[in-house]
């Protein structure tokens, strides 16, 4: 009647020594030996639920049966379910597949992996209600309710995507035959300066976007040697990305190719006559403001500009004109980039670049123009940089310094008339080289002196600035003012100054050190405190 | 007469077989006396009775014979009126099985329980499944659930005429054993009118036994389901409403931002994952700060005065907090709520439970080897960026355990509990951790020491659940001892203890007030009591299967509940009634919780499916559709299916983001 027949409780009495069970007693025994079983299996159902499984394990029977203050049954701990095997020949008899293991083989079996370490991912499970598709989240199976049968077919809809024709209406295809003629054939006439303002304003081209990218991209590619063509096509560049109306970042990957070929290009135009100095500069700007533009949306585009440049102006094999280009480009982007990249090579780089400017050395005139041109790229870059970081500093540059700034620029000017005459007369400016850095040697062997001085004036009360004071000791002492005047000044601002001590000091060791690599035409970037008064 | 003189005798027989000395006396002297014939023998149906009676006293068959009987006629009875008498069937069917089995035919109630049982099956499987197991007369009075069933009677909802045609039949088949059974352990409520819809029927699905009439009575007491005073929702919407529309989002968007960024700084990314999430979570604010004005549904809830003394909130907290609901994103049926889950690797079957901290940067797992680990996902964000694939996680985590003192490990250990752990639940501030186990001990930890603060013993029986309110400071238990208590922080003994339930309380969860606290139980009701008083204060009948987990709607007026089936079913607390139940899981349901504002619920189930309800819908149903009965008006807005992961736990953030765990189960 229970499924627990009296036989069973029969042979478990006589397994355990009981041999003169009686029947009456096994048959009263049975029925309640099924109902404790059952008893215990639903307290091992709670374990199991609690354990937030669906799964009955050995485990959960174990902790039903402490429940019960019973000892739990030892030998079957395992945390995964039981493989239970169906007995060959019977319809619902199962079994535990439980082989017999040799104790030698136990011991001998070579340690097993360590389990890995419990680990928690994470991952979207959906988006605003949509499942992205991503390696984490199940593919997308067919629901199985009615309910949500129409949620499916919706997604299907979603799913399969037409290919989409882009239709261009006819006027657009007009405008862009008619723009693409001007740029390739008329670049220098009003019509096309019409055109460029038409696509710097004009909302509603934003279909042509990818078709004008494309057209710039192989236009350069193509036509390196044309130098009309190059200027025009960058001058279009410039207007489709000045107009607010175009949304033109997912197409900047296409243009920029284009653009810095344009600025560091080997050669630009065919002919001598072709300033393609100016198309460098020109593109230069372009790309700086477009790295001021889109630098904060693409996080990478500004550094990946800059390495460009920078590989181009480190590498010696490239030609003077690419040179050129990186520099105009790199100081387009910013007194900052200069400080960081140009000014720590500067100092080889003039090393190499000065055999160049030598007609001595470079017989080619061409050349020696091409390396006096990056020579004045690479004075204006560090000039700008230098007047950048002295603007910060107006202090430096208060009443007191009047008459340095004042005598150094008698000393500019003559140094300008000499270069003038240096000019005139075709002087190797070898010459002039050594001449300017004697004019730049002479004050700062003085320095070394009065920065003693100077040291010893007010190094107790300003601790960390002697240095930015030295330097500006250093360039007052061409008047001769005392270290201990100076010192005195110092303090005084040093009080305002106090934040701004650091960048000072750089400031300061800029100046010498550009001071040192150009001569007095480095001073003619510095501030006038006559225009501060101005400002 | 001859006929006469067999009644008599048999009469006589009867009495005097059941010690009836007096009237066996006095019967015999009638007999003796032959002056007026007993009105028994004038009424032939009475007689007719005992006549059938007297024949089949030893007749077991007849249980089973009037059983079929009955169960065909009522199989074969009018469409409209079917219904009502088949919920008849099953009290007459296992109290028949249990007569038998308490007169001692145990072969024959055998019999007729598995002739019989697949009718009911499907309603009450688990019930028949105890009874199942019922041997013999001591298991009877031994076994709480059958006790309860002998000593109570069900009430069964019944139209007039069903009732009738019950008793016609009853009379006309003079099938005494189903008339016994029915006078028995049946009281029926007969109502005039029409039948009664399927749908109401939740009663007679439990046959809790005992406590019907308890229950209603229960259910009468008044509750206060309002809101707290003062609650910080409400501060955010007074402030909100002296702010001009423009300003408000144009602070929200500035205060949004300095918020981020010093959050980024100062917790180190605490909020999120990553930086991706925070600014997912930015961006969602951003299109979701349009649509926010009409959102004041808490504005009509009524507000109460909390009867706990609570916890005071640091004031920096307390902006930080406002600072999220500020950002909250409205959730709607058409603006579904991002998820992230966390997956629990490598666990080998060892995970019992894992708890999300408030703003989902902490996630808790409490194994069965006894231990509580905790991640922090910010920190995890920085080093598993190798290790986000799972084809590379064998590697990755190779290299992690070099061993288990030297290896640097991804989690913070917890050791202290001597026996499976079964919940964890994070203090809103997400300081502190509770955690309950199988040595009937609950322990409070410190995620900022990494250290054990308190042990809290109480219970008797293992622990199965433990929440902290909403403010913090109080805790409620669940036990297998068949009570819920609540504790506070600073003292080691329980302030309440909530006895009542009939079996295990497996499950707990505060209400948004603090004032009550909701339990679930094995014995598949789910109670509300009063904190204050330790009184329940309802009981909540409709379940078929064990509670497996609770949530409240932020509004305090709707409670979920989910069961072993994958039922949900949603309560009005104020009337004590399901509204209804929302089917489409098909195993357990883990996990339940609503969104900050209430408008949605999400699901976690075994079957490895996050569901998405609509609950604004249903709640919002005006009172005369809810008579009319349409039974799914709570709509299943989405099924997000994982990748073969239960889904353990669900967490909203306060800005509604919505956080899920669940272990990777290579063999479901």
């Amino acid at each position: 009647m229970s499924n627990v027949p009296k036989e069973a409780i029969e042979v478990v009495a006589q397994s355990i020594g009981i041999t003169n069970l009686s029947p009456d007693v096994a048959l009263a025994l049975a029925p309640d030996v099924e109902y404790r079983v059952r008893e215990i299996m639903q307290e091992a159902i709670k374990c199991m639920r609690h354990s937030r499984r669906t799964v009955l394990t050995a485990d959960d029977v174990d902790s039903a049966l402490n429940l019960r203050n019973v000892e739990p049954i030892y030998g079957f701990t395992s945390r995964d379910p039981l493989r239970f095997k169906r007995a060959a020949g019977h319809k619902d008899l199962f079994y535990i597949d439980d082989k017999d293991v040799e104790f030698k083989e136990v011991i001998e079996a070579p340690l097993p992996r360590a389990p890995l370490d419990t680990l928690v991912t994470s991952h979207w499970l959906a988006i605003e209600g949509v499942q992205p598709a991503i390696p984490e989240n199940a593919s997308v199976e067919a629901p199985s309710d009615g309910k949500k049968a129409d949620y499916k077919e919706d997604g299907l809809s979603a799913d399969v995507k037409l290919p989409v024709k882009h239709v261009l209406s006819r006027e657009l295809q007009l405008y862009f035959d008619k723009i693409v003629e001007l740029t390739v054939n008329r670049s220098v006439s009003d019509v096309f300066k019409q055109a460029l303002l038409s696509l710097a304003i004009d909302s509603g081209l934003h279909p042509l976007v990818p078709y004008f990218t494309y057209f710039i991209a192989d236009e350069v590619a193509r036509n390196l040697n044309n130098f009309p063509l190059m200027f025009a096509l960058m001058r279009v560049a410039r207007s489709l990305l000045k107009n607010e109306h175009i949304h033109i970042e997912p197409y900047l990957h296409q243009l920029m190719p284009s653009i810095i070929t344009c600025l560091v290009a080997k050669r630009l135009g065919n002919k001598f006559t072709d300033n393609h100095w100016g198309l460098r500069n020109f593109t230069a700007k372009l790309v700086a403001s477009i790295c001021k533009r889109f630098g904060h949306v693409y996080h990478n585009l500004q550094p990946r500009v800059t390495r460009t440049l920078l590989h181009a102006f480190l590498d010696p094999t490239k030609t003077l004109p690419q040179h050129f280009g990186a520099i105009r480009g790199l100081a387009a982007l910013g007194p900052s980039v200069v400080r960081l990249l140009i000014l720590p090579n500067l100092e080889v780089y003039l090393q190499l670049l000065e055999p160049e400017m030598l007609p001595v050395k470079q017989k080619n005139e061409i050349k020696r123009h091409e390396a006096w041109c990056v020579y004045g790229a690479l004075l204006r870059a560090a000039g700008l940089c230098m007047y950048d970081r002295l603007k910060m500093f107006p202090g430096l540059l208060g009443p007191p310094t009047r008459p340095v700034w004042k005598s150094s620029r008698k000393v500019v000017t003559t140094n300008k008339r000499k270069a003038s005459t240096d000019n005139l007369m075709q002087q190797p400016p070898v010459k002039k080289i050594a001449s300017d850095s004697a004019i730049g040697m002479m004050p700062i062997n003085s320095m070394q002196v009065d920065m003693q001085g100077a040291v010893g004036g007010f190094s107790t009360t300003i601790g960390g600035s002697n240095i930015g004071a030295s330097s500006i000791s250093r360039q007052r002492t061409n008047d001769n003012i005392s270290g201990r005047e100076v010192g005195g000044r110092v303090l005084r601002t040093s009080t305002v100054l106090a934040q701004a001590w650091k960048e000072d000091t750089d400031a300061g060791n800029l100046l010498a050190s550009l001071f040192e690599l150009f001569g007095e035409s480095m001073l003619s970037f510095t501030p006038k405190p006559e225009l501060s008064f101005f400002l | 007469m001859e006929n006469m003189q067999a009644v008599n005798s048999f009469v006589a027989a009867y009495l005097k077989k059941k010690g009836f000395k007096e009237a066996e006396q006095l019967l015999e002297d009638l007999q003796n006396k032959e002056s007026a014939p007993i009105d028994f023998h004038n009424d032939p149906e009475l007689a007719k009775f005992i006549h059938h009676f007297s024949q089949s006293e030893d007749d077991v068959a007849r249980y089973q014979y009037g059983y079929s009987k009955l169960r065909s006629w009522t199989y074969g009875s009018l469409d409209l009126y079917k219904h009502e008498l088949l919920r008849v069937l099953y009290p007459v069917f296992i109290h028949s099985f249990m007569d038998l089995v308490a007169k001692g035919h145990l072969q024959e109630a055998r019999t007729f329980f598995n002739a019989f049982r697949e009718d009911h099956e499907l309603m009450h499987s688990r019930d028949l499944q105890k009874l199942e197991g019922v041997l013999s007369q001591s298991h009877l009075e031994e076994m709480e659930f059958a006790r309860s069933l002998r000593q109570s009677k069900v009430n069964i909802k019944i139209c007039q005429y069903s009732y009738d045609l019950l008793l016609q039949y009853l009379h006309k088949t003079q099938s005494t054993a189903m008339l016994g059974v029915i006078n028995e352990h049946i009281n029926f409520q007969v109502s005039s009118g029409q039948p009664t819809s399927i749908s109401d029927d939740a009663e007679v699905v439990t046959l809790i036994g005992s406590c019907q009439d308890a229950a209603n009575q229960i259910n009468q007491k008044e509750i206060h389901w309002g809101l707290l005073e003062d609650s910080l929702e409400e501060r955010l919407e007074k402030a909100g409403g002296l702010l001009s529309d423009s300003e408000k989002t144009e602070g929200e968007n500035k205060e949004g931002d300095v918020d981020e960024t010093k959050k980024r700084s100062v917790e180190g990314g605490k909020q999120g994952a990553s930086t991706k999430k925070l600014k997912k979570d930015k961006a969602i604010n951003a299109t979701a700060k349009s649509a926010r004005p009409e959102a004041n549904t808490t504005s009509t809830a009524p507000r109460v005065k909390p009867e706990l003394t609570l916890p005071i909130m640091p004031t920096e907290v307390e902006q930080s907090i406002l600072e999220d609901l500020r950002n909250r994103v409205h959730l709607s049926s058409v603006a579904l709520p991002s998820v992230s889950f966390y997956t629990f690797l490598n666990t080998h079957n060892g995970l019992n439970c894992s708890s999300i901290s408030h703003d989902g940067s902490l996630v808790a797992g409490g194994f069965s080897d006894s231990s509580l680990k905790v991640w922090d996902m910010a920190k995890l964000g920085q080093q598993a960026g190798s290790s986000t694939l799972q084809g590379e996680i064998d590697s990755a985590s190779s290299e992690h355990v070099v061993g288990p003192n030297g290896g640097k490990r991804s989690y913070t250990l917890f050791k202290g509990h001597s026996g499976p752990v079964y919940s964890a639940t994070f203090s809103p501030l997400g300081d502190f951790i509770l955690s309950s186990a199988a040595d009937t001990t609950i322990r409070l930890w410190s995620t900022k020491l990494n250290a054990n603060l308190v042990c809290y013993k109480g219970h008797n029986y293992p622990v199965w659940d433990v929440q902290f309110s909403p403010v913090g400071h109080y805790f409620a238990s669940a036990s297998h001892d068949r009570t819920a208590r609540i504790w506070s922080m600073d003292r080691i003994q329980p302030l309440r203890i909530m006895a009542g339930h009939l079996s295990d309380v497996d499950c707990v969860q505060w209400h948004a007030n603090c004032n009550y606290v909701a339990t679930g139980s094995s014995d598949k009701t789910v109670r509300l009591w009063d904190v204050q008083s330790g009184e329940c204060v309802r009981i909540f009948i409709g379940h078929r299967s064990m509670i497996l987990s609770l949530a409240m709607s932020p509004d305090g007026r709707y409670m979920a509940s989910g069961d072993e089936d994958g039922t949900i079913m949603m309560w009005d607390l104020s009337s004590g009634r399901c509204i209804t139940p929302l089917m489409g899981h098909t195993s357990c349901v883990w996990t339940l919780t609503f969104s900050c504002e209430g408008s949605l619920l999400a699901s976690g189930s075994a079957d490895c499916t996050v569901k998405l309800w609509d609950v604004t819908t249903s709640t919002k149903v005006p009172r005369n559709e809810e008579k009319s009965g349409n039974p799914n008006r709570l709509r299943s807005l989405k099924t997000l299916p994982t990748k073969s992961t239960p889904v353990y736990s669900l967490q909203f953030s306060r800005r509604n983001l919505l956080f899920g765990a669940g272990v990777l189960s290579k063999n479901m």
